[in-house]
C-alpha cells in the first residue's frame, strides 16, 4: 500500500510537487506582464515630474517583439513538459509514495493528489499543448513590428499574446482536472479548460467557419456541462459530498434509491460531450472543422482524454466498487453506446469529403472503442467474472491499454492535424483537394502523413495499431479467458464467451470499414495531380516540421518499441484502481 | 548462424528503407538520376540472398538436413524479446514448410527485376520491390503470432504502393480494393488469434510468457501446447471454440489465397499492378495464405479441420471451377491468367481436403510450381503489353511468325500452367489426383475433369494468338504500323531463368519435393496420428 504524504496548500513542500503547475503560473503571468514591458511613465498628480514605471507606453526592441510570446509559451510547456516527464520516469516512487493534498486544517478532506495516474495525464495534457503551441508560432505568423505592411499581417501580429495566454489557461485547467480529488475541483479545471478550448476553437476569425464552429461548439459545450452540473448537485444532494473516496464509498452502500443513478446519467452527458461519444457528438465536425487544425487536433487529443479523466473518476472510482449493488449499473448502457458511437464515427467519416471533418469523425470512432474497453472494465465488478483476486489485474489490463492509446493518439492524430495546419496556411481546408498531390510538392510530407493515417488505422507496426490491439486484447481477456473458466451463461454463438466479446469484434470490423477513408487520403496525395493555387512547394516552417517530427518519432517509436510506454501507463492504471 | 534467418528478414528491408529515406531526403531533381544506383543495389542484395538461400538449400550453409526436421521443430532458430510486457518475441526460424517459400522469395526478387530491368519506373521503384521481398521474407521466418501478423500486415504496403504509382488505368480502385480486402480480413484473423493468444492457461505458456498478460504469442510454444492436449485424447480448447478460432483464421488465409468467393480483388490487383508487382503477388504473396493455413489453423486445430473437410473442399473445388470457367470467357490476356492462379489455389485447398499427406505434399508442391510458374505467365502478359500496348487476347494475331520470344515463352509458360508433363505444374496436379484417388475412388473424376478445362482455356488463348491469322498477320491496331517488337534481351533472360527452373523441378521434382513430403509424413503422424 502506498504512504500518503499529506501537504497543505501553499504550504512548503507544495510549490516542490506541483513544480510544473508553478512554472505554468508563472508562464501565465510572465507572458502578461513581459510584452507590456516599454518605456511608460507615472506622472505624478499636480507635477510634471514624470516617474518612469517601465509598464505599458512605447515597448522596447525586446519585449515589443510579436513572436516573443510564442517563444514564452513554448519555453514554458516544455519545461512543465520536461519536469512531468523527469518526474514519471525518475524521482517518482511510484509504488510507495503520492502526494495528497488536503483542505487548510482538515485532512480528511482531499483536494489534489499527485499520483502516477495524474502525471501521466499531466505529462499527456502538457504534451500535446506544447506540440499546439509550437505549430501555433506557424500557424498564426508573427511578423516583426518594422515590417508590418498589410492589414491582415498586422491582425496576426496583435493576436499573439491572447493566442499563448489561452493555451496556458488551458493547461492549467487540464492539469487541474487530472490532479482532482474532488469532482468540484475536477469540474472547476474542465470549465478552465473547456471555455479556453471555446474561444481556441473561434479564434480562426479569417474563416467564417471560425466563429460558426466556436458558437455551436461554445453553445453545445456549455449546455452539456450545465447538465453536468445539475447531475453533480444532485450527487451532492444524495451523498453530502463530493470528494472521490467518499463518494466511491456511499457508493458501495446504495441503495434502492433514484437519485444518485439520475445524477450518474446526467454526468454521463456531461462528459460524453467532452469525449465526443455518441449521441453529443453532433458540434465536433463543425468545431473541428472551423477551428485552426492545430486546435483541432488539441480537441481530438487532450480535451478527449480530459474527458476520459471524468468518465474514469466517476465509472471507474466512484461506481464500481467490487460486487455490490449499484455497482457499474451503466454496463449496459455505456456498452450500447460505445457501439453506436463507433458505428456511426466511422460510417459518417467514409462520407466526409473535408479532411478535417473526416479527423473528427474518426475521433469519434476512436472514443467509441475507449468507451468499449470502460465497459469490459466493467465486466469485471459486475461479478459476472469469477474474480479469483485477479480482478484488479483484468481492469488493469484494459486501462493499460486505454491510457497507452490516449496517449500515443496525441502523436499521430495531432500529427495528422499539424500536417493540415501547415497546408492551412496557403488557404482554406475545405476538402481532400487539399491534400491531392501532396507526394509531387513534398514526398517527405506525403509519407508522414500516410505513416499518420496508418497509425490510424491500426497497421502494424505503429503505435496504433499496438494501442488497438491492447484495446481488444484488454476486452478479449475479460471476455474468453476469465469469464469462460467461470461458466458465465452469457454467451456469443453458443460459445463461453462474455457479451463485451462482441464489441471486440465490432471494433474490429469498424477498424477494417475505417481504412477505407484514411487510405483514401493516402490515394489521393500519391495518386491526384495537385489542385489550382496549391502547386508551389509547401510553405516552410521551422516550428511545425519539429512539432511534427516528434508526433511521427512517436508514432513509429511508440509502435516499435512500446514497453517502458506500457510500463508507465500500467503504473498509472494501478494507481487510479487503488 | 542462428542469425541468418534475421538477416533474410533484416537486409532487404534496412536497404530498402534507406535507399527510400536517402530518396525522401535528396532534393526531387536529384532522384531521377538515381535510378541506375538504386537499380544496382537492389539487385546485388536480391542476388545475395539468392545465394544465400540456395546455399542453405544445398546444405553447404549451416549443414542442415531438411528432411530430418520433426514437427514443430526448426532450424536456424532465433529468440530474443520485443515487447516483453505482452510476451513478444523476436522468434524466427526455418522448416521444410517455410524454407521452399523462402527460397521462392530469393528466387524471384533478382528475376523480377532482370524481368523488367529496362522499364523506366524511376527510382523509388526498386527499393519498394526490395521492402517487398523483406516483408514476405518476415512471414515465412516468423514464429511469433505478433510477429507474422506485423509483416502480413506490411506486406500490404510496398504492394500498395506499387499498383497506386506504377499500374494501369484503373489502379486507383485496384490499390484500394486490395488494400480493404485483405485487410478486413486479416483484422478478424487477428481477433482470432488474440483469442487463442488468451484462451492458452497462464501456466503453459512457457519461456517467454509476458508478465503482464502472462502468457506469451509463442507460436512454437502454442503449438506443442495444442499438440501434447491432442496427444492425451483431449482437444485443444474444445471443440466448439476450434471450429469458431478456425473460422476466424481461415477467413483472413481463404482472402489472402484468393479462394472463391473471396477473391475479386485479385483479378482488379493483378490486372493493375506492374509486372514486377505482379510478379511477386501471384508468386509469393497467394502463397501467404496457403502457408498461413498450414502454419496456424492446421497445426493448432486438426479437429477443425476434419470438421470442415467437407466445406474447405467445396470452396477448393468452386475455386477450381469457376476459376477455370471465367477463364474461358476473357478477353484480357492478364485477366485470364489472373484467374487461372484463384484456379489454380483451388488445387492448393483440394489438397489440403483429401487430408492425405500426398494431398499435403500436393497443395504444398503447388504453392512451389506455381510459384515459378506463374511469374512466368507475368512476365509474358508484361511483355505482350510492353511491346504491343495492348492485353487483349484478340489484339495480336500470328504472334509466332513476328515474335517468336514472346510466343515460345507464352506457350512454354501455358503449357507449364495447364499441367504438361516432366513441366512442375504437372507434379502437383499428379499428386493431387493420386490423393484423391486414395481417398475418395472415382470421385477423382471431379478435380480430373475441371483440370481439363484449364487445358481449354490456355489452349484456347495460344490458338488465338499464336497461331491464328499463319501469314497473313494482323498486327494490333495499337501498334499504329509501327514495327512489331520481340523480347528485349533482359526479358529474354528471366524468361530463361524460369523455364529452366520450371523444367528443372518437373524433371527433378524430389529436388523440392522430398522436403515436403518428409514435412507432410511428421505433420500427419503428429496431428492426425499417422495417414
Amino acid at each position: 500500500m502506498s504512504s500518503l504524504l499529506r501537504v497543505e496548500p501553499f504550504s512548503a513542500g507544495f510549490f516542490g510537487y506541483f513544480a510544473a503547475e508553478t512554472v505554468l503560473a508563472l508562464g501565465l503571468v510572465l507572458m502578461i506582464v513581459v510584452p507590456n514591458l516599454g518605456r511608460g511613465t507615472f506622472r505624478v498628480p499636480g507635477t510634471q515630474v514624470r516617474v518612469p514605471w517601465f509598464f505599458g507606453g512605447e515597448r522596447y526592441a525586446l519585449t515589443g517583439r510579436p513572436d516573443l510570446p510564442g517563444y514564452i509559451s513554448v519555453l514554458t510547456l516544455l519545461t512543465a513538459l520536461v519536469l512531468l516527464i523527469n518526474d514519471l520516469l525518475n524521482t517518482w516512487d511510484h509504488t510507495t509514495q503520492e502526494v495528497l493534498v488536503h483542505a487548510v486544517g482538515d485532512d480528511s478532506v482531499r483536494i489534489l493528489a499527485a499520483t502516477p495516474f495524474s502525471r501521466l495525464m499531466e505529462a499527456l495534457f502538457i504534451g500535446a499543448l506544447f506540440l499546439v503551441a509550437l505549430a501555433s508560432n506557424d500557424r498564426y505568423r508573427s511578423t516583426p513590428a518594422r515590417e508590418v505592411r498589410s492589414l491582415s499581417a498586422l491582425y496576426n501580429n496583435r493576436r499573439q499574446a491572447d493566442l499563448h495566454i489561452l493555451l496556458l489557461t488551458c493547461a492549467l485547467g487540464m492539469t487541474t482536472v487530472a490532479l482532482a480529488e474532488n469532482l468540484f475541483v475536477l469540474f472547476v479545471g474542465l470549465e478552465l479548460a473547456g471555455f479556453s478550448s471555446y474561444i481556441l476553437v473561434a479564434f480562426n476569425k479569417e474563416s467564417k467557419f471560425g466563429s460558426e464552429g466556436g458558437m455551436k461548439y461554445f453553445m453545445v459545450g456549455s449546455a452539456s456541462s450545465g447538465v453536468g452540473l445539475y447531475g453533480l448537485s444532485l450527487l451532492y444532494l444524495w451523498a453530502g459530498t463530493l470528494q472521490v473516496d467518499a463518494l466511491a464509498l456511499a457508493w458501495s452502500n446504495i441503495g434502492q434509491e433514484i437519485l444518485p443513478y439520475v445524477a450518474l446519467g446526467l454526468m454521463l452527458v456531461g462528459f460524453g460531450f467532452k469525449v465526443s461519444a455518441a449521441p453529443f457528438h453532433f458540434a465536433a465536425p463543425d468545431a473541428y472543422a472551423g477551428a485552426s487544425s492545430p486546435f483541432a487536433g488539441l480537441l481530438a487529443t487532450a480535451s478527449k482524454a480530459m474527458g476520459m479523466v471524468g468518465l474514469f473518476r466517476i465509472l471507474l472510482v466512484i461506481t464500481l466498487p467490487e460486487g455490490t449493488e449499484g455497482s457499474a449499473v451503466w454496463l449496459v448502457l455505456l456498452g450500447v453506446l460505445a457501439a453506436i458511437t463507433m458505428t456511426w464515427g466511422n460510417l459518417a467519416a467514409l462520407g466526409s469529403k473535408n479532411p478535417k471533418r473526416m479527423l473528427a469523425y474518426s475521433s469519434v470512432a476512436h472514443a467509441g472503442y475507449m468507451m468499449a474497453a470502460l465497459t469490459a472494465v466493467g465486466v469485471w465488478n459486475l461479478g459476472e467474472a469469477s474474480l479469483d483476486g485477479a480482478a484488479e489485474a483484468a481492469s488493469e489490463a484494459v486501462l493499460t491499454a486505454l491510457l497507452f492509446h490516449l496517449v500515443v493518439l496525441v502523436a499521430f492524430k495531432m500529427g495528422a492535424f499539424l500536417v493540415i495546419g501547415l497546408l492551412e496556411q496557403e488557404g482554406e481546408v475545405k476538402d481532400d483537394r487539399t491534400l491531392s498531390g501532396l507526394s509531387k510538392r513534398s514526398p517527405l510530407l506525403a509519407v508522414v502523413m500516410f505513416v499518420f493515417m496508418l497509425s490510424l488505422a491500426g497497421v502494424p507496426p505503429l503505435s496504433g495499431f499496438l494501442s488497438k490491439l491492447l484495446v481488444i486484447m484488454g476486452i478479449v481477456k475479460v471476455a474468453a479467458v476469465d469469464v469462460a473458466g467461470s461458466g458465465a451463461s452469457v454467451s456469443v454463438f453458443g460459445l463461453d464467451l462474455h457479451w463485451v466479446w462482441s464489441l471486440a469484434l465490432l471494433m474490429v470490423l469498424n477498424s477494417a470499414i475505417s481504412v477505407y477513408y484514411y487510405l483514401r487520403i493516402g490515394v489521393v496525395m500519391f495518386f491526384d495531380a495537385p489542385a489550382v493555387g496549391r502547386d508551389r512547394p509547401v510553405p516552410r516552417t521551422v516550428f511545425t516540421a519539429i512539432a511534427i517530427a516528434i508526433c511521427l518519432t512517436g508514432t513509429v517509436g511508440f509502435g516499435v518499441w512500446g514497453d517502458p510506454l506500457i510500463e508507465v501507463c500500467r503504473d498509472a492504471a494501478e494507481a487510479l484502481l487503488r | 548462424m542462428d542469425l541468418i534467418s534475421t538477416v533474410l528478414v533484416g537486409l532487404p528491408m534496412v536497404v530498402s528503407l534507406m535507399l527510400l529515406g536517402l530518396l525522401g531526403l535528396m532534393p526531387a531533381s536529384l532522384r531521377p538520376q538515381t535510378t541506375e544506383a538504386m537499380r544496382l543495389v537492389t539487385f546485388v542484395i536480391s542476388l545475395v540472398l539468392f545465394v544465400v538461400t540456395t546455399a542453405m538449400a544445398l546444405g553447404s550453409l549451416g549443414d542442415i538436413n531438411w528432411l530430418a526436421i520433426g514437427f514443430n521443430e526448426y532450424v536456424l532458430e532465433f529468440q530474443y524479446p520485443w515487447i516483453e510486457s505482452l510476451g513478444v518475441t523476436w522468434h524466427v526460424g526455418l522448416d521444410a514448410l517455410s524454407f521452399p517459400m523462402v527460397w521462392l522469395t530469393a528466387f524471384l526478387m533478382p528475376v523480377t527485376q532482370i524481368a523488367t530491368w529496362n522499364e523506366k519506373k524511376g527510382a523509388v521503384y526498386h527499393p519498394l520491390l526490395l521492402l517487398m521481398g523483406g516483408t514476405l521474407m518476415g512471414v515465412f521466418v516468423s514464429l511469433d503470432l505478433f510477429m507474422f501478423y506485423i509483416f502480413w500486415e506490411l506486406t500490404l504496403i510496398p504492394m500498395f504502393f506499387l499498383i497506386l504509382k506504377w499500374g494501369g488505368k484503373e489502379r486507383r480502385y485496384a490499390a484500394q480494393k486490395f488494400f480493404i480486402y485483405t485487410f478486413t480480413a486479416s483484422v478478424v484473423m487477428l481477433l482470432g488469434l488474440i483469442t487463442v493468444y488468451f484462451l492458452q492457461q497462464p501456466a503453459a505458456a512457457t519461456g517467454a510468457a509476458g508478465d503482464f498478460t502472462g502468457r506469451s504469442f509463442d507460436l512454437v510454444a502454442l503449438t506443442s501446447l495444442a499438440n501434447d492436449v491432442h496427444e492425451n485424447g483431449g482437444i485443444f480448447l474444445g471443440k466448439t471454440m476450434q471450429s469458431v478460432l478456425f473460422v476466424m483464421l481461415m477467413l483472413g488465409f481463404l482472402v489472402k489465397l484468393p479462394a472463391a468467393p473471396f477473391h475479386p480483388w485479385l483479378p482488379d490487383a493483378h490486372v493493375q499492378a506492374p509486372t514486377g508487382g505482379s510478379m511477386l503477388l501471384a508468386g509469393v504473396m497467394l502463397k501467404m495464405g496457403a502457408y498461413g493455413m498450414f502454419r496456424i489453423p492446421i497445426a493448432l486445430f486438426p479437429h477443425a479441420v476434419e470438421t470442415f473437410q467437407f466445406l474447405i473442399m467445396l470452396f477448393g473445388f468452386v475455386s477450381l471451377v469457376y476459376g477455370a470457367i471465367v477463364c474461358l470467357g476473357q478477353t484480357n490476356l492478364k485477366k485470364m491468367v489472373a484467374y487461372s492462379s484463384v484456379s489454380h489455389m483451388g488445387v492448393i485447398l483440394l489438397g489440403i481436403a483429401s487430408q492425405q499427406p500426398i494431398g499435403y505434399a500436393a497443395a504444398l508442391f503447388m504453392m512451389f510450381a506455381h510459384g515459378i510458374i506463374s511469374p512466368m505467365l507475368f512476365a509474358v502478359c508484361g511483355a505482350f503489353k510492353h511491346h504491343y500496348h495492348s492485353m487483349e487476347i484478340g489484339a495480336m494475331r500470328g504472334m509466332a511468325k513476328h515474335s517468336p520470344w514472346i510466343a515460345t515463352s507464352m506457350m512454354f509458360g501455358w503449357m507449364a500452367s495447364l499441367g504438361l508433363p516432366l513441366l512442375a505444374g504437372f507434379v502437383a496436379e499428379f499428386l493431387l489426383l493420386v490423393a484423391y484417388w486414395a481417398a475418395f475412388g472415382w470421385w477423382i473424376l471431379g478435380p480430373g475433369l475441371a483440370l481439363a478445362i484449364t487445358a481449354a482455356y490456355y489452349l484456347w488463348s495460344m490458338q488465338r494468338t499464336i497461331f491464328e491469322g499463319g501469314d497473313e498477320t494482323q498486327p494490333p491496331a495499337t501498334m499504329e504500323g509501327k514495327p512489331i517488337p520481340d523480347l528485349d534481351q533482359s526479358e529474354k533472360v528471366a524468361m530463361l531463368i524460369l523455364a529452366v527452373a520450371t523444367i528443372l523441378f518437373g524433371i527433378f521434382p524430389f529436388l523440392a519435393l522430398d522436403m515436403m513430403d518428409a514435412y507432410t509424413q511428421t505433420i500427419f503422424a503428429a496431428l492426425f496420428g499417422g495417414a
